[in-house]
């Protein structure tokens, strides 16, 4: 793994995102060269050649969507992706301009692969896979290195629409909030003050 | 007639000072922000905005810094931040990282300014005395608790450094965990110490106190109680009408003549001039730069001119040299919630109001367990983590190397953010200045404006490491008292990129040293430097409050001409 230790002892400041970021930048060099070489299965090295080649009429969102349910399911005590809008809020996400653009090509061509995988395993789309199938394909991407971080990549976001002001677009109703027993600080910041207003 | 009688580069914490002290005695000023300028009607409770993009520091891809680690064989690793990830900038707005900083304040102590005489060399250490004493600092320190706001109490205490009076602001809202902290000290007979904040407990001005919101270290201050440089000193300084401060203003060079004396300043408008093609100038009869210490070490060195081929102020090869950070280890441990009685467990989870508590016996050390004498030791800070749920959520996610999701995540979190709270605390000793951390120019790497970016090589002494496992030992025994679980500790030589000092040191002898004792440059008279750089040995605390002072010393300075 291309995961670095990161430095522990950094005081009033946060860390979290380190690890995150030094793994992310090794799947996103290689899918910076794959690009170049038009290639995507130099970057997922099973997917097959195929189904990557089509990967620009894939609507990856529907895709996103199941992963993201079945990364965060719903249950009766806790929210899941759909009830905190994780779907939504990533969309907010890779339209932010601040996201590097490979971070972006990351999030969305993951799914092309995603589903050459389903094909792979089970000749059908991962749509339409029972909730243990679908658990499989991802228990196999997570196997290698870009899946992995592919994975972590959308947990990160995940997480955010968790657990940040739903100004964002996630968290809705505060639902994550309430469930996790946060208590969020005051003042929360008004539409007019979200960060990409703030960098304008 | 000069455009201004002084200008400053950098508005935190060490430019502030000069700004209002200098405007007030009716000089016209220029600052000189390479950020925007934010206000109180900004900042706001959005972990995404203060921690989780770049919103109060430059992009990376933009603006960077390359980082040297030293490597397993004994050599040097340098790695670019926007490919690590690990941010150096600290808060480049209108105030600096002062905006962000958590505010708790701790003098440095008469010991601090002259370590080479009181506990004497270390090989592989560049350990000096200060060539001012803390009697001459003495009374800043008491300005900056009036002027810039310090809320606390006097106790008479063991180690107390020498001061007058009481503070001028109550002490701020204190959390339940601090009482627990002071029994379990008593019950191993440490002294435990009431730390002062720079928050104001009360109103003053058109600051308001503070609102308690729990969301105050690494977050902009919206009441405007935190004592950042634009709360409490710029904001001030411009109503006198002597005081212009023009944001978005990056300086590039300073430019001097052939005498070795700063002719004018060099920057470019970063919302306009994206290529650097429409350059700016201006001049002044003093020049002040505070940029915090890496930054203003970079500046330095990339202000060539005809009498200073090596960078302005650097004809010793000293600028850069002995850069220093606040640092030692950490700790934590849990307080589950199982078992509490309803009234503690209310009193726990309580968020708002601060620790403030420290231990400071073992400033300096006598301990035959360690073998060496009388050393110089440091402080065990306590305090709660800083309120970055999404963060610390998404590190929950790894489960040792393997990445876990679906319902056992959510476990995981439900335990992490439901069943306990941490308190943690921070060692602070001192970082012994080596001849392997400090700042000099990349080759190759340039930000946006086509600048050579700082290079910043990190090594640190192994003295520190010791000293540090020393004081992370005690704090554990603190945890462990108070009935905390999971108790555990580290020492750690990782900079902590926002507690910086150092580069450009002050001393008596110009082959040593950049600046002067009044924190001018023994080879430029009409530059100071009045942020963290001056300092030639960074003490066992935090240094915003020694910054803060030290630059009200130097306005005084200026001022008296």
């Amino acid at each position: 793994m291309n995961r670095k230790p990161r430095p522990q002892h950094r005081p009033c400041q946060q860390l979290d995102q380190l690890s995150d970021w030094r793994q992310r930048l090794f799947t996103r060099r290689q899918l910076l060269i794959a690009a170049a070489a038009g290639s995507l299965a130099a970057v997922f090295p099973q997917a097959s050649v195929a189904t990557a080649g089509s990967t620009k009429k894939l609507d990856p969102w529907p895709l996103i969507d199941a992963v993201q349910q079945q990364l965060f399911p719903n249950e009766d005590h806790a929210p899941g992706a759909r009830e905190i809008n994780a779907l939504g809020y990533l969309k907010f996400v890779v339209s932010d301009t601040t996201l590097a653009p490979e971070d972006r090509e990351f999030i969305t061509r993951g799914a092309a692969w995603l589903e050459d995988m389903a094909q792979q395993m089970y000749k059908k789309s991962f749509l339409a896979l029972s909730n243990t199938d679908q658990e499989k394909v991802l228990q196999r991407i997570a196997a290698s290195e870009a899946g992995e971080n592919w994975l972590s990549t959308l947990l990160l976001y995940i997480v955010e629409a968790l657990l940040t002001d739903p100004v964002y677009g996630g968290n809705t109703q505060q639902r994550g909030w309430t469930w996790l027993q946060h208590v969020p600080g005051f003042p929360r910041p008004p539409l007019d003050k979200t960060f990409p207003r703030l960098l304008s | 007639m000069k455009d201004f009688d002084v200008c400053i580069i950098g508005s935190g914490a060490g430019g502030g000072p000069v700004a209002l002290t200098l405007a007030e005695a009716g000089y016209s000023v220029v600052v000189l922000e390479k950020g925007p300028w934010f206000s109180e009607q900004d900042f706001y409770k959005d972990e995404l905005a203060c921690c989780r993009r770049s919103v109060y520091t430059p992009d990376l891809r933009d603006e960077q810094h390359v980082i040297e680690d030293a490597t397993d064989n004994g050599g040097w690793d340098a790695t670019p931040t926007s490919e690590s990830g690990w941010d150096f900038w600290n808060g480049n707005c209108v105030g600096g990282s002062s905006n962000f900083m958590s505010g708790f304040f701790h003098r440095l102590k008469p010991v601090d300014f002259h370590q080479l005489s009181e506990f004497g060399p270390i090989a592989g250490a560049n350990r000096v005395d200060w060539p001012i004493s803390y009697q001459q600092l003495a009374p800043y320190y008491d300005k900056v608790e009036r002027v810039v706001g310090v809320s606390g109490k006097y106790v008479p205490h063991k180690n107390i450094e020498p001061r007058s009076g009481d503070f001028p602001y109550p002490p701020t809202a204190e959390h339940a965990v601090s009482g627990w902290i002071d029994q379990a000290c008593k019950k191993l007979g440490y002294h435990s110490l009431r730390v002062p904040r720079a928050i104001l407990s009360t109103p003053e001005g058109n600051r308001r106190s503070c609102e308690y919101s729990g969301y105050c270290g690494s977050y902009g201050c919206s009441s405007g109680a935190k004592g950042s440089s634009r709360a409490a000193l710029l904001d001030r300084a411009v109503a006198t009408g002597h005081c212009e401060i023009r944001p978005h203003s990056k300086v590039t060079r300073l430019l001097s003549d052939a005498k070795g004396k700063i002719s004018r300043v060099e920057y470019i408008d970063t919302r306009t001039d994206k290529n650097a093609t429409q350059k700016k100038y201006l001049d002044a009869r003093i020049y002040v730069v505070a940029c915090q210490a890496i930054e203003t070490s970079r500046l330095l060195l990339s202000s060539t001119g005809p009498a200073f081929a090596n960078g302005l102020a650097n004809n010793h090869g000293q600028v850069g040299k002995n850069l220093l950070f606040s640092a030692g280890g950490s700790g934590s441990g849990d307080f589950n919630y199982a078992g509490l009685s309803d009234e503690k467990l209310n009193a726990l989870k309580q968020v708002g109001p601060f620790v403030n508590r420290a231990l400071d016996d073992w400033y300096t050390i006598n301990d035959a367990a360690l073998g060496k004498g009388r050393l110089k030791g440091g402080i065990v800070e306590f305090l709660f983590s800083h309120p970055n749920p999404t963060g610390k959520a998404n590190g929950l996610k790894w489960s040792d190397d393997k990445l876990r999701w679906g319902k056992p995540f959510k476990r995981k979190l439900e335990e992490w953010f439901t069943t306990d709270r941490t308190l943690k605390f921070e060692a602070f000793n001192d970082w012994l200045p080596t001849d392997d951390c400090y700042v000099s120019l990349d080759n190759s790497v340039k930000d946006r404006w086509g600048s050579a970016v700082a290079r910043v090589r990190i090594g640190y002494h192994p003295h520190d490491l010791q000293i540090g496992r020393y004081l992370v030992d005690k704090g554990e025994q603190v945890l462990k008292q108070m009935g905390a679980v999971r108790v555990d500790s580290s020492a750690s030589g990782s900079p902590p990129a926002n507690l910086v000092a150092g580069g450009c040191r002050f001393g008596n002898d110009p082959g040593t040293s950049v600046l002067d004792s009044d924190c001018r440059a023994h080879e430029v008279e009409n530059l100071f430097v009045t942020d963290g750089s001056f300092m030639p040995t960074g003490g066992s605390v935090p240094y915003t409050w020694t910054i803060y002072a030290n630059a009200f010393r130097v306005a005084d300075i200026i001022k008296a001409g």
